[in-house]
């Protein structure tokens, strides 16, 4: 099997994680399944680039990351990847309606800077540990660490007035 | 006591302190209503944006993006037991072609199909009462909710109609058993408990291997669509026998956040 065989192969049941991670970072579902479609094909044109013994899953998570990156600098637009009163249209877009808390924080957590919102969509969505998401962003540790912080303390601003 | 500052606190909430820092927290929390009332607040986040995105995990992907993922030559890596409804006992090549299709579409695309297959064979066999519709979503029902409920992979039992494969933690905290239905038509799936019993994420027909051999059980030989679910909700190890039997102990409510308590 060669390796756009393999990472093909493996891509398939990283799809559902791959979306998810997409979503918390673009917000809207059209967005991030764009982006899914543009990590899915540098991942296969990359794919001999990528080493057998390494993780796929989050050799690809650091490809949708830049590609997201990239996609914010291509739209000039560094804070939002859409306007805050587009935010209302993902509970109509989204597979099933949101409770309204939830889309409060979906709201919330599309409106932090980029640098807030990709450790929240990589350490508290996808579960990678601080040193995980350090490695995948290139930053040191204690930087993932005040980011979350922050993003966290501001998200919970959103939240804690009916906690 | 020194105040916990916050970045101290998430790590907390995280899984990242070490053993020492975490157990004067623990014994901090005990006494200190503020710092368990941040505490909570942390958890409530993380496990609110869990239930916010965690849901994509089961959304069938757009046709676009399992496009990209089919092989070129999808017809000569087809493993030789692709899944196949018997629908009348006829027709099986033909249902065996479309089923090979199948094969190469990505999980969340699958959960879709295969809760449509589940909502058929249910109907299909209304005396057959192992499923049960709920708000559009598949749920165990009769004895598939009991051998869920009940048995242990480390106590299997060849004879009985229902036989449990793996048990693990799922990234959202719920446990989550992989079992096949051994009375024809076999099926195999996955379910994950939750306050309204076990979803069934997926549920998919099973081929029986030449020759009318016994249905081996399970872990082993999965359907590739309930192997991809497992593949999306597994994070660290399946459970071993001791944790399966102390899951079951605690009637399989979720474990706490990985991270966040497993210090407790």
């Amino acid at each position: 099997m060669n390796s756009s065989d393999a990472v093909r192969e493996g891509l398939i049941p990283l799809l559902p994680r791959l979306r998810r991670l997409a979503r918390a970072l673009a917000g809207q579902v059209a967005d991030a399944d764009d982006l899914v479609q543009i990590v899915l094909e540098r991942s296969l044109a990359r794919a001999a680039q990528w080493r057998p013994d390494a993780a796929l899953d989050k050799w690809v998570f650091a490809i949708a990351r830049n590609a997201w990156r990239d996609e914010l600098r291509a739209r000039g637009r560094s804070q939002h990847l859409f306007a805050p009163q587009e935010a209302g249209e993902m509970a109509a877009d989204g597979a099933s309606a949101q409770p309204a808390q939830q889309l409060e924080l979906t709201m919330a957590l599309a409106a932090l800077p980029p640098d807030h919102r990709e450790v929240v969509a990589l350490v508290l969505v996808e579960g990678m540990s601080y040193g995980e998401a350090a490695e995948l962003l290139e930053v040191p540790v204690g930087t993932v660490t005040s980011r979350l912080a922050r993003a966290r303390a501001t998200l919970q601003a959103h939240l804690g007035k009916d906690a | 006591m020194n105040p916990i500052d916050d970045e101290t606190l998430q790590a907390y909430v995280d899984g990242e302190l070490d053993q020492p820092r975490a157990a004067r927290i623990d014994a901090a929390l005990a006494h200190d209503a503020a710092l368990a009332r941040r505490v909570q607040q942390a958890r409530d986040l993380r496990a609110q944006l869990r239930a916010a995105f965690d849901p994509v995990l089961d959304e069938p992907a757009p046709a676009r993006l399992s496009a990209l993922l089919q092989p070129r030559s999808a017809q000569t890596e087809i493993p030789a037991t692709p899944s196949v409804l018997p629908v009348d006992g006829r027709g099986i090549s033909t249902t065996r072609r479309r089923a090979t299709r199948r094969w190469f579409v990505p999980g969340a695309a699958l959960a879709a199909s295969v809760a449509l297959l589940a909502v058929a064979l249910w109907w299909w066999q209304p005396g057959d009462d192992l499923v049960r519709m709920q708000g559009g979503q598949s749920f165990a029902a009769g004895a598939l909710t009991h051998a869920l409920d009940e048995t242990l992979a480390s106590e299997p039992d060849a004879h009985a109609p229902v036989a449990i494969g793996l048990s693990f933690r799922s990234t959202d905290g719920r446990i989550c058993r992989t079992f096949v239905l051994r009375s024809p038509p076999a099926r195999a799936g996955l379910a994950c408990h939750n306050d309204a019993g076990w979803s069934l994420p997926v549920l998919s027909a099973v081929t029986p291997p030449e020759g009318g051999g016994e249905l081996r059980q399970a872990a082993s030989d999965l359907p590739p669509e309930v192997q991809a679910a497992v593949d999306a909700r597994l994070r660290g190890n399946v459970f071993d026998a001791q944790q399966e039997r102390a899951a079951r102990d605690a009637g399989w409510r979720p474990l706490p956040s990985l991270r966040g308590a497993g210090k407790r």
